[in-house]
């Protein structure tokens, strides 16, 4: 899931350090305030930690194997703040010192794994795992999804990063100058693997890491925030979610039915501008603040499709998306809770 | 340093200490560490030494009873306090048994620059201090080097330099030779020897008998309930057979001489043929 | 002691059992190898006294040097400067004498995956433009929500924008990858310090370059324990069970030692304020480099803003 240096654009790896660099610090002051002097240490450690997990290879049915990102496995240890910290020093120990990974992607990188990785999966574990104990069958299931939950969302992250190049960065000819592959190319790709292989692997390595923990380790604590109420960490989600809708286009594979009848990788603009007619106006107008930084990179200038209609686009696309997923975490929530009541009555 | 030798450096008071849910590994000890001393602290895996060492060194603190530094308790508060926290931080330096866990810098550099920039010394003062203890410690051609990368006697010198650059009148050492090679544990404690002879307090916790001689003009031992058993000249302890096989220092051994299988307490103080597993690995 | 039992006797021979398998072993090895050769590079020594020019050049010039030259290139258009800065690239890899097998992979593999990857956009259905060589006519028509294309063929402009890709990234891996063999991780957290970074933040990227040493170290022992007395394959399960187990075993590990560091560092007066050592002062070789640098990047940047 690393994006190399030469994918992005700089119209997109330079608003992705702006938006880390509060984000690190937020994280940083937030550890400082519950753990003190232990901090330093601690966020070193769990740095390596992460580096470490990310080395483990686990075989896969079939005969491959694969990595496990580790960003769910940290933030249900020691919490997602911690995690934000933590796999956010990995990334910048594996660009900077072993010189693989990309240096002006790394903040894009974080991004992805080190914030919308663990937070999506840490939500999504503490909504299932809800009240149960925590060497429960139902908390581990709850592991288990949050790394296979929070993989696919960093993936899908990943792919809506790899996807808007196109569309926002062409030469006066009209070609891509970064990665050439649309969003109807890069999200498909990014989610197939990682729903199919990479999701299963994040899994297993979450939720058997922490089973074999909680059995080994009978004063484990787990984050101390784990014991926040469940409504008030589901208020937390759909927060988060409302964001994510706003960052990474979930929906994208989805969407491609709207833009029936285009071309793979590119929609035809008046297709998109017959859509973008049923929109409010006031929407647009909001929208029409989003431009491409760097005029000379006119985004879609040569296919006469305006940046309003993309981002507009864009948008819709993310929030149906987005719907798609909650509904899914919310009717697993249901059965898990159901199987919890199941079990206390048996 | 800590005034004339003969002071009361460490009071020790009535010390209980436990770990939250576990039952106490310090049970009423009490004794008292003079300047200029060297203190052995014996006992087997678990017996409480290296705990009281941390409690010596105000890492941890007694849940009863109390520990004085020069008169003064060693409380949470008190170290918070200047100048009475960074001065006991820079007079005492403790040596930890896990030279990883010790040496958390990038470069040797940076590990001996740590203890003396906390206290607020100039850089060229810093600079000035490394090279001459590196020196000290014939080790200035690690001076670049990253600890990962050292030996494990090496580990050991350079974790001591970062402690001998704050020059500390007190040094707490916590099994300071535990898998070193020989040719590393004899020149450890020829090191020792030489800031001992500089008058130097230094307290060391083993369960390497052998030691002893070496390290200790006097022994505190420690029984497996986590109480004070006998404190004395090291010969004096060693001599009590009976003692050591209490508090499980030596063992009953068997062995074959010819045809003829015969059972005694053992002990290891001078080197012996047999190999056995003592397990060297610390739970207290 | 009580009597050895049967079995642990010399020459006793278990009763059944199963021949070795060494494929099992490969998942393993190969683990170990990744493990080792991180391990060599975090704790790699200096490269003695012919090594090139520029493992002498301060830390903080070079890092900024290669910085500044990536993100020159995620600007650079055209081809002919994307090649001068990759060639540019290499030849100071080799004048640096960076080993060749570390040069290797940003020689073949980079450029095979990026080329590899970036196949699909030389055809006309991902990057336009007008064919060049047509592979393939189909009937047109509609699969699902998407229009097939009538052909598919490789375009000009598909070449164009595969090639600058391949191009960029063996560019900017060269660049990071000559900043990393030249420079030991232990120099470049030290010139991180004076380029404004945080020295809190320095300590702790340091620290974990530190621990990644020593919990790489566990690593690779549980993995060699597990090499040493795997005999056959495990299923798939208890493959992934042994893999979680070793991860927990390494966290266990990270929470002692970040309880103990904790300790070791408030005995030596730590009390969350962090102070470290002052950096050398620039030296004049150190401007040249940059200036150097700021002037081929300059160059580059406007030979393409000339083709384009």
């Amino acid at each position: 899931m690393h994006i190399p240096d030469g994918y992005l654009g700089p119209q997109t790896y330079l608003p992705a350090w702006a938006v880390m660099a509060p984000l690190w610090s937020w994280a940083s002051a937030r550890l400082k305030r519950t753990l003190s002097v232990r901090r330093l240490p601690m966020m070193a450690l769990a740095a390596a930690f992460a580096f470490v997990v990310m080395m483990f290879n686990v075989p896969l049915p079939g005969g491959t194997s694969g990595h496990a990102v580790g960003s769910v496995l940290v933030a249900v240890l020691l919490g997602p703040w911690a995690a934000v910290v933590a796999v956010s020093l990995a990334l910048a120990v594996q660009a900077l010192l072993f010189g693989d990974g990309g240096i002006t992607a790394l903040a894009a990188n974080c991004f992805t794994m080190a914030v919308v990785m663990p937070f999506a999966g840490w939500w999504t574990y503490r909504l299932l795992a809800g009240a149960s104990s925590a060497a429960s069958r139902r908390r581990y299931a709850a592991a288990a999804a949050g790394g296979y939950v929070g993989v696919n969302v960093a993936a899908l992250a990943t792919g809506a990063l790899l996807g808007i190049q196109p569309l926002i960065a062409r030469d006066p000819s009209g070609r891509p100058l970064y990665c050439p592959f649309g969003l109807s190319v890069a999200v498909p790709a990014m989610a197939v693997s990682h729903l199919l292989v990479v999701g299963f692997v994040e899994a297993a390595v979450t939720a058997l890491a922490l089973a074999y923990l909680t059995r080994t380790e009978p004063g484990l604590t787990l984050a101390a925030a784990a014991q926040e109420p469940t409504s008030r960490a589901l208020k937390r989600f759909a927060l988060a979610v409302a964001v994510l809708a706003l960052l990474s286009p979930l929906g994208l594979v989805l969407a491609a039915r709207f833009g029936g009848g285009t071309a793979w990788g590119e929609w035809s603009a008046d297709r998109l501008s017959k859509l973008v007619g049923y929109l409010p106006s006031g929407f647009q107008r909001l929208s029409s603040l989003w431009r491409a930084p760097l005029p000379g990179y006119g985004p879609l200038a040569a296919q006469g499709a305006s940046t309003t209609v993309q981002a507009v686009w864009y948008a819709i696309s993310a929030v149906v998306g987005v719907g798609a997923v909650a509904a899914v975490v919310l009717v697993l929530r249901r059965l898990f809770t159901r199987r919890e009541r199941d079990d206390r009555a048996a | 340093m800590s005034g004339p030798s003969g002071e009361t450096v460490f009071a020790v008071e009535g010390v209980r200490f436990a770990y939250p849910g576990q039952p106490p590994c310090l049970d009423g000890v009490s004794f008292e560490v003079r300047g200029g001393e060297r203190l052995a602290l014996v006992g087997a895996n678990g017996s409480g030494k290296s705990t009281l060492l941390h409690l010596l060194d105000g890492l941890y603190f007694p849940g009863e009873g109390r520990v004085a530094y020069l008169g003064r308790p060693l409380t949470e508060d008190a170290l918070e306090e200047t100048p009475f926290g960074p001065r006991f931080r820079q007079e005492v330096g403790f040596l930890f048994q896990s030279s990883d866990a010790q040496l958390f810098c990038p470069m040797v550099e940076d590990e001996l620059a740590f203890g003396p920039l906390q206290m607020g010394w100039t850089q060229d003062e810093v600079l000035r201090r490394i090279e001459d203890t590196l020196a000290l410690l014939e080790i200035s051609r690690l001076r670049g080097r990253s600890p990962a990368g050292l030996s494990a006697g090496e580990k050991k010198r350079v974790a001591l330099a970062s402690l001998l650059v704050l020059s500390p009148s007190v040094l707490l050492l916590d099994e300071p030779t535990a898998g070193l090679d020989p040719r590393s544990q004899s020149l450890l404690l020829e090191i020792l020897e030489a800031l001992h002879a500089r008058g130097l307090t230094l307290v060391t916790a083993t369960h390497d008998l052998t030691l002893l001689p070496h390290l200790a003009d006097r022994v505190i031992v420690l029984s497996e309930e986590h109480r004070l058993v006998a404190d004395g000249a090291p010969e004096r302890v060693l001599a009590d057979t009976d003692l050591l096989l209490a508090v499980n220092l030596i063992h009953a051994h068997s062995h074959r001489h010819g045809r003829l299988v015969h059972s005694h307490p053992h002990q290891h103080v001078v080197a012996h043929e047999h190999v056995h597993d003592h397990g060297h690995t610390h739970e207290d | 002691m009580t009597a050895l039992p049967e079995w642990l006797r010399p020459g006793a021979r278990p009763s059944g059992g199963v021949s070795p398998r060494p494929a099992a072993h490969r998942l393993l090895r190969r683990t170990l190898g990744a493990m080792g050769r991180s391990l060599a590079l975090l704790v790699r020594e200096d490269d003695g006294p012919n090594a090139g020019a520029l493992r002498a050049a301060d830390p903080r010039a070079k890092l900024l040097a290669a910085v500044g030259l990536i993100v020159v290139a995620t600007f650079l258009r055209g081809m002919l400067p994307l090649a001068v800065c990759l060639g540019l690239t290499l030849a100071l890899s080799v004048a640096a004498r960076v080993p060749g097998r570390r040069l290797l992979p940003v020689l073949i593999a980079v450029p095979l995956a990026s080329a590899a990857l970036m196949l699909p956009a030389t055809l006309n259905v991902v990057s336009g433009g007008s064919p060049l060589l047509v592979l393939w006519r189909t009937a047109g028509g509609a699969l699902g929500p998407w229009r097939l294309p009538e052909i598919v063929a490789i375009t000009g402009d598909g070449l164009l924008v595969a090639g600058r890709m391949v191009l960029r990234t063996t560019a900017c891996a060269a660049l990071a990858l000559l900043l990393a063999a030249t420079t030991r991780p232990q120099q470049l957290l030290g010139g991180l310090r004076s380029l404004g970074v945080p020295q809190a933040f320095v300590m702790v990227l340091a620290m974990a370059e530190r621990y990644l040493a020593v919990l790489l170290r566990s690593a690779q022992e549980l993995h060699l324990a597990r090499l040493a007395r795997s005999v056959a394959a495990i299923g798939v399960r208890r493959e992934e069970a042994w893999a979680a187990a070793g991860v927990g075993a390494v966290f266990r590990r990270t929470r002692a030692l970040a309880d103990e560091v904790t300790l070791a560092m408030v005995s030596r007066g730590f009390t969350g304020e962090v102070r470290l050592l002052r950096p050398a002062r620039w030296q004049r070789k150190d401007w040249l480099l940059m200036a150097v640098a700021a002037a081929v990047g300059a160059a580059l940047l406007i030979l393409d803003r000339r083709l384009a």
